[in-house]
């Protein structure tokens, strides 16, 4: 028979390796030691979009032996736990999300692999222009596997209902137009523009100071909008004034943008998003069950000073965390992830069982050429052509480390001017004050 | 000669009459510390190793993109408080408090009254009410964002039917203090179920006889409610009060997502996130996050002195 004595000693025996063994677990860095094996292993893929179809992802391990474990997380969730595991040099996800607006962060910080390491990336860049967004430096941090970039969308029913039926080119006639849109009665507010303080706003912003003929920065960081008859600062004097003069819907100080094109756009209350995302007309405007205006809305040529202007990208990006267990699996699956076969599935062009959900726009030319000819693409050709000859990179030396706060300070000052809590010029100025210190790195 | 418990536990022999009483040297029990052992290793490694540690890096220079991480002592703290944004959002989460706090005490005592009832379907009720309270903040926003809208939001359209508003109105983002009111309104939904449950459990502790002399010594319902409720249900409140004071003092989700970063609505912890997880600041981020923690602390107990009155029935 055990005595008291030795069951004690014998519980605390076995809640004293249990205790070590939860501290041990806890505090233990998984991220030690990549393995190179790319043969029966699992791979996990955290990315903030829908997985591919069971029967894509089983096809992919037939092909290959890896298995992919995937995690649909929101954005901001994401890009939380990105920082938290990197910090914390963590193993968090063999493959996981590389946004545009962070590579210049991405880049210095090194919490991914340089995508060369294991693809050929310079062969990718004249079949993936959007490549640029997620270069610093020497350095490829992403691959997009989407073509997304802000483009301008139409409805041309409302327009012809106004007796518009040739779409503007420039801004004049295209603030002229709105105004005919809504004197005639077919909108009370033709323009969509998302004033809630977050990073829809910004972007508007941007494509809208690309419409006036500018940028927001220099290559160097240094604003380019401080003067009154700068691009960008004409661009936020139109937004504003879009806003006082009933082109925009009031309620809108608070509408984000994916708000605005769903609740708005496409329910027939606004007829223009001056900054509309590439894609949207497929995914949204034309889907029944979502949308009041199906065959209505129309992508054109982003209206300029003197004809149509530049569309800014704004790709979604994967790349390999330095922390990955798999990174050579996870190498593997990038590359059948963005290959022109998977993303011509994922885009509709082999039928809806191979659909990724709300897929904006393939990120190789070829898929897209591919998909005009199949007549697969809703306004494919102008998506084409302005994939082509017209989308750049927001910013084209890679966004600046402090990017986060440039936007926040964009977004916030811009909010407040709709709102009316100040003027242009003084939301103009905070911005300018918010990126010289920032770019002084004070 | 008479059969009792003794303090281990044992039965004992004890001889009638007056018998100098021995201090028994007293064995070390183990099996308390083994039970209590799991849940302190949780609080020590998940609680106050973090705070320990959050506490210790506040006072260096923990930046991502400026490495490596120097000790420079309070300038953390001075950089918060000559950050404009950071300065406005500790106002907004005062308020968010006073309301939030009161708000939701009020209510969980109204709820708690009206449970404490017997009537049908009194069940069903409990279980819509913990409902807002098991949702996630996110979700709740998401919710929300379709009433407050300006634009096609449900209460304008409800307004607007019963002719109370000709237009719609722009509820959020136009007034500071309205739009903090707004914003937690959807918080307050969350939380009230949790206060009015804690409430419930102190209103059912009350003995029925207290009612009873009450009524015989011709007391109103109000006097009851005064004089005989409220007091003994204190301890309730407080708790009520405190788990109020910690969330609203934490507010994120529901800000972030009605009224994104704008400076009408932010609260210090989407401050604490934005310094933290997009200017990767981290020493910022935990100086921030020690005047969260000492701010808790403080409000809490200001409550609890305040407040709390130990109940003996």
């Amino acid at each position: 028979m055990i005595s008291t004595k030795k069951r004690a000693r014998a519980i605390t025996l076995v809640v004293g390796a249990a205790a070590v063994a939860l501290i041990a677990s806890g505090c233990s860095s998984a991220g030690s030691g990549a393995s190179s094996d790319t043969k029966g292993v699992t791979i996990n893929v955290v990315l903030a979009v829908d997985p591919p179809p069971k029967s894509e992802l089983a096809e992919f391990t037939k092909q290959t032996g890896i298995t992919v474990k995937w995690t649909n997380i929101d954005w901001d969730s994401l890009q939380t736990k990105i920082a938290a595991a990197a910090t914390a040099k963590t193993y968090f996800a063999d493959a996981t999300d590389v946004d545009w607006s962070r590579v210049g962060q991405l880049g210095k910080l090194g919490w991914f692999y340089p995508m060369q390491n294991y693809l050929n990336t310079k062969s990718l860049v004249s079949s993936m222009p959007q490549i640029n967004s997620f270069t610093v430096g020497n350095k490829v941090v992403g691959i997009p596997f989407d073509a997304s970039f802000t483009t301008t969308t139409v409805n041309k029913t409302m327009f012809a209902k106004a007796g518009i039926t040739t779409m503007p080119t420039t801004m004049t006639d295209y603030t002229s137009d709105l105004h005919k849109v809504k004197d005639a009665g077919v909108a009370q507010y033709p323009l969509n523009i998302p004033f809630a303080a977050s990073e829809g706003l910004s972007t508007y912003w941007y494509q809208t100071t690309a419409a006036f003929g500018g940028t927001v920065l220099d290559g160097k960081g240094k604003p380019q909008f401080s003067k009154p008859n700068s691009a960008g600062y004409k661009a936020a004097e139109w937004m504003i004034d879009g806003l006082k003069s009933g082109l925009v819907p009031p309620g809108n100080i608070n509408v984000t943008d994916s708000q605005g094109m769903q609740t708005l756009m496409a329910k027939g209350q606004t007829a223009s998003t001056l900054s509309d995302y590439s894609g949207n007309v497929g995914s949204l405007y034309d889907v029944p069950a979502s949308s009041s205006v199906v065959n209505q809305v129309i992508y054109i040529p982003t209206p300029g000073v003197s004809g149509p202007a530049h569309n800014l990208g704004n790709p979604d990006g994967i790349g390999i965390p330095v922390n990955a267990k798999y990174p050579k699996a996870a190498a593997k699956f990038i590359t059948w992830f963005t290959s022109e076969e998977s993303q011509l599935n994922f885009a509709g062009a082999n039928g809806p069982d191979k659909v990724l959900p709300s897929y904006a726009l393939p990120s190789r030319l070829s898929a897209v050429d591919a998909l005009t000819t199949k007549g697969k693409l809703l306004g494919g050709d102008t998506l084409a052509d302005l994939l082509k000859n017209s989308a750049r990179p927001v910013f084209p030396q890679g966004a600046p480390i402090w990017y986060p706060d440039f936007s926040r300070a964009v977004s916030t000052n811009l909010h407040a001017a709709a709102a009316g809590d100040m003027s242009v010029a003084d939301a103009i100025k905070a911005i300018t004050a918010a990126t010289d210190k920032l770019a002084s790195g004070s | 000669m008479t059969v009792g418990i003794a303090t281990g536990g044992r039965p004992s022999v004890r001889e009638d009459g007056p018998r100098p009483v021995r201090r028994r040297k007293r064995k070390f029990d183990p099996l308390p510390w083994l039970l209590v052992s799991p849940l302190m290793i949780f609080i020590i490694a998940l609680a106050l190793v973090p705070a320990g540690f959050t506490i210790g890096a506040s006072f260096f220079r923990v930046q991502e993109l400026n490495p490596p991480a120097v000790f420079n002592g309070i300038q953390n703290f001075v950089k918060l408080f000559s950050d404009g944004a950071i300065v406005s959002s500790i106002g907004n989460t005062g308020l968010y408090v006073l309301i939030g706090v009161a708000l939701s005490t009020l209510l969980g005592i109204v709820f708690a009254v009206v449970l404490q009832q017997r009537f049908r379907g009194r069940s069903a009720l409990v279980a819509i009410l913990i409902l807002p309270w098991a949702l996630p903040g996110v979700v709740e926003g998401i919710v929300w964002v379709n009433i407050w809208d300006g634009n096609t939001g449900l209460l304008n359209s409800v307004l607007t039917s019963l002719h109370l508003i000709g237009h719609y109105q722009v509820f959020l983002g136009q007034n500071q203090f309205v739009t903090i009111l707004l914003i937690e309104i959807v918080q307050v939904w969350q939380i009230t179920p949790l206060s009015a449950l804690l409430i419930l459990a102190a209103l059912q502790n009350i003995p029925g006889d207290l009612y009873e002399a009450a009524s015989l010594d011709g007391a109103s319902p109000w006097q009851t409610f005064r004089r005989v409720t409220m007091p003994l249900i204190r301890p309730g409140i407080t708790i009520a009060m405190v788990q109020a004071v910690i969330a609203t003092l934490n507010v994120f989700d529901q800000p972030y997502v009605l009224n994104g970063a704008a400076a009408t609505g932010s609260s210090v912890t989407m401050q604490t996130y934005f310094v933290s997880f997009q200017s990767l600041d981290f020493g910022e981020g935990y100086a921030l996050s020690l005047l969260i923690t000492v701010a808790t602390l403080v409000v809490s107990f200001v409550v609890l002195k305040l407040v709390y009155r130990p109940v003996e029935f």
